[in-house]
């Protein structure tokens, strides 16, 4: 198992956004999580990238405790995500912000980058290279020296994602990527999906968009007031009674 | 590196040569005030570009630099005074020293965000103001100030303005040169990434802290090293320096300059400077002329005077870029 959450729980108050969920992801797959709108799908991944810390439970990634951590620390063991409001640095150029992404990756210290010593420069060389490499995967690598905040809202959602990929993460977090995007957008995500798939990186995404989910999920969670209501395959998840009366807001 | 060999133009030569000469310029028509302006401007250069380092690439604001300030030139001339250490190593050490108590302060100071962090900068200051006017044992000389050498270069006195001139200058291109690098590097980065979006910094692996931390201590190392400068050029300090209107001076200089650049924090020391010199008459209402200069920027050229003529000359350059296309 690449991400084990164990009877994972957190409250605000008197809310239990997270309620004794327990998930388990193969390393490999594109998992999904889908829930109703305040199912504490958000809450969750801020849970797993160490935004928040849980009241109980635990959470192991590559057989190591990673709950607990600060999310730099997260991001350093293998854990990349992207935000579901898009938070890139804007006024640096589309380069820098994937450059940014892999800082974890890149160990010039303090007194190289001040006197840029042949091994910074070299790294310095590489790491920009590879960050058109990257660029160019997502079809960015035209705009690289324009503004991050300049580009379009999609383009901003790609670049979001590659800046998380640029850190060679083993497993990231999407949250919504497919919010605002139109549905030739949508089909364009879905084959990137696959393509960071083949790149050797794990998915665990949340997204609203059901017919997304269900066409590139290879296992799919549904939460539902903070607890997990279900979990399987798209077909089973699409034929659970509990998921549909959920969905449909069903009487039970 | 390369660039700054290569790119000689005719126009840079032109500055270099201005640079080189402006003493003789200044005796020739007679004005050797003029001197002592150019070499206060370059140490005010190289404080504002630390400060620039913590709040134009960190995001971090200080309304307490003038501590930073004074404790790079009270340092110096103390260690010189009481250990009779010689002037320049006294410069680095007290440099050095500013620069620890600089990431001892960041520390829990690099939790807080803006008015919070401008509030406990200002504390700082004055708690370094008044320790250098209350000081144990009267080590600084309390209200009196202390009385001091000029920089002795391996036995070259630099006790002219002229000579401490061009060591202002040498010294602003060493400080600027490594701003340059530094922004440009992996540290930059991350520094600039936290001032666009600490969440997302924090998120992307970069330990935010640390580097806030690190941006802090390297301007307090500058701003500290412009002290020392101040102390030996005018070879007394006294309190009355290192109140919080040097702090506010400073910034006011690099939000008239402009944040975020070289050449920003540059342009607002001297253009500043020049303001604050040509108005001596009317020094009781300084504050009111930088609140004036504030003002100013803020409301009308957000990106500084530098910034602000970048941004207008890039547009024109655009402008005709894209008639031409056009017409092609």
């Amino acid at each position: 198992m690449l991400l084990e959450i164990n009877n994972l729980c957190l409250s605000f108050g008197g809310l239990k956004a997270t309620n004794d969920v327990t998930m388990h992801m193969e390393e490999g797959k594109i998992n999904g999580i889908i829930g109703p709108n305040g199912a504490g799908k958000t809450t969750f991944f801020n849970l797993i990238s160490g935004v928040y810390k849980p009241d109980s439970g635990n959470i192991l990634f590559d057989g190591k405790r990673i709950d607990g951590l600060k999310p730099f620390e997260i991001n350093q063991a293998g854990i990349a995500r992207t935000y579901q409001v898009i938070n890139l640095f804007k006024k640096m150029s589309v380069l820098d912000n994937v450059m940014v992404g892999m800082h974890p990756r890149l160990t010039s210290k303090f007194f190289a980058s001040l006197v840029h010593t042949k091994a910074e420069r070299e790294e310095e060389a590489r790491a920009r290279e590879k960050a058109y490499e990257w660029l160019d995967f997502v079809g960015l690598k035209d705009y690289a020296l324009e503004q991050a905040g300049a580009l379009s809202y999609g383009q901003q959602r790609l670049l979001e994602i590659v800046r998380g990929l640029a850190s060679d993460p083993k497993l990231i977090l999407l949250d919504e990527p497919a919010a605002g995007m139109n549905s030739k957008e949508k089909e364009e995500l879905n084959l990137l999906l696959r393509k960071i798939l083949q790149k050797g990186v794990t998915l665990l995404i949340v997204e609203h968009d059901m017919k997304l989910m269900m066409n590139v999920s290879d296992k799919i969670f549904v939460l539902n007031y903070g607890k997990k209501l279900a979990e399987g395959t798209p077909q089973e998840i699409q034929a659970n009674p509990e998921v549909i009366a959920a969905y449909l807001g069903g009487d039970d | 590196m390369k660039s700054v060999v290569k790119g000689f133009k005719p126009s840079k030569l032109a500055i270099a040569a201005v640079l080189l000469l402006l003493p003789a310029l200044f005796s020739a028509i007679g004005f050797s005030y003029g001197v002592l302006v150019s070499c206060f401007a370059s140490l005010y250069i190289i404080a504002v570009s630390g400060l620039d380092i913590d709040f134009g690439y960190c995001g971090q604001i200080s309304m307490g630099h003038a501590a930073f300030f004074a404790i790079g030139a009270y340092g110096s001339v103390m260690l010189h005074k009481y250990l009779q250490l010689p002037i320049l190593a006294t410069m680095l050490i007290a440099s050095v020293l500013a620069t620890i108590i600089g990431a001892v302060i960041a520390y829990p100071a690099s939790k807080l965000v803006f008015h919070f962090l401008s509030l406990a900068t200002i504390a700082f200051g004055e708690i370094v103001y008044t320790l250098l006017l209350n000081s144990p044992g009267g080590v600084t000389g309390n209200a009196v100030g202390l009385f001091t050498d000029s920089i002795n270069l391996f036995g070259f006195k630099i006790n002219t303005y002229s000579r401490f001139y061009y060591f202002g200058l040498v010294c602003v291109g060493i400080f600027l040169l490594a701003k340059h690098l530094m922004v440009n590097s992996r540290v930059g980065r991350a520094w600039l990434a936290i001032r666009e979006n600490s969440y997302a910094a924090n998120g992307m692996g970069i330990n935010v802290t640390k580097y806030k931390v690190m941006a802090f201590a390297v301007s307090a190392f500058y701003t500290g090293f412009a002290g020392a400068m101040y102390a030996h050029l005018v070879r007394y300090i006294g309190p009355d320096t290192f109140t919080q209107k040097q702090s506010v001076m400073f910034v006011t200089m690099m939000l008239f300059g402009g944040t975020g650049s070289i050449l920003g924090p540059f342009t607002g020391a001297v253009l500043v400077l020049m303001i604050t010199e040509s108005l001596r008459a009317f020094e009781q209402y300084q504050m009111l002329i930088y609140g004036f200069l504030l003002l100013m920027v803020v409301v009308a050229l957000p990106g500084g005077i530098y910034g602000e003529t970048k941004r207008l000359i890039g547009r024109i350059a655009a402008k005709r870029k894209g008639g031409k296309a056009h017409a092609s």
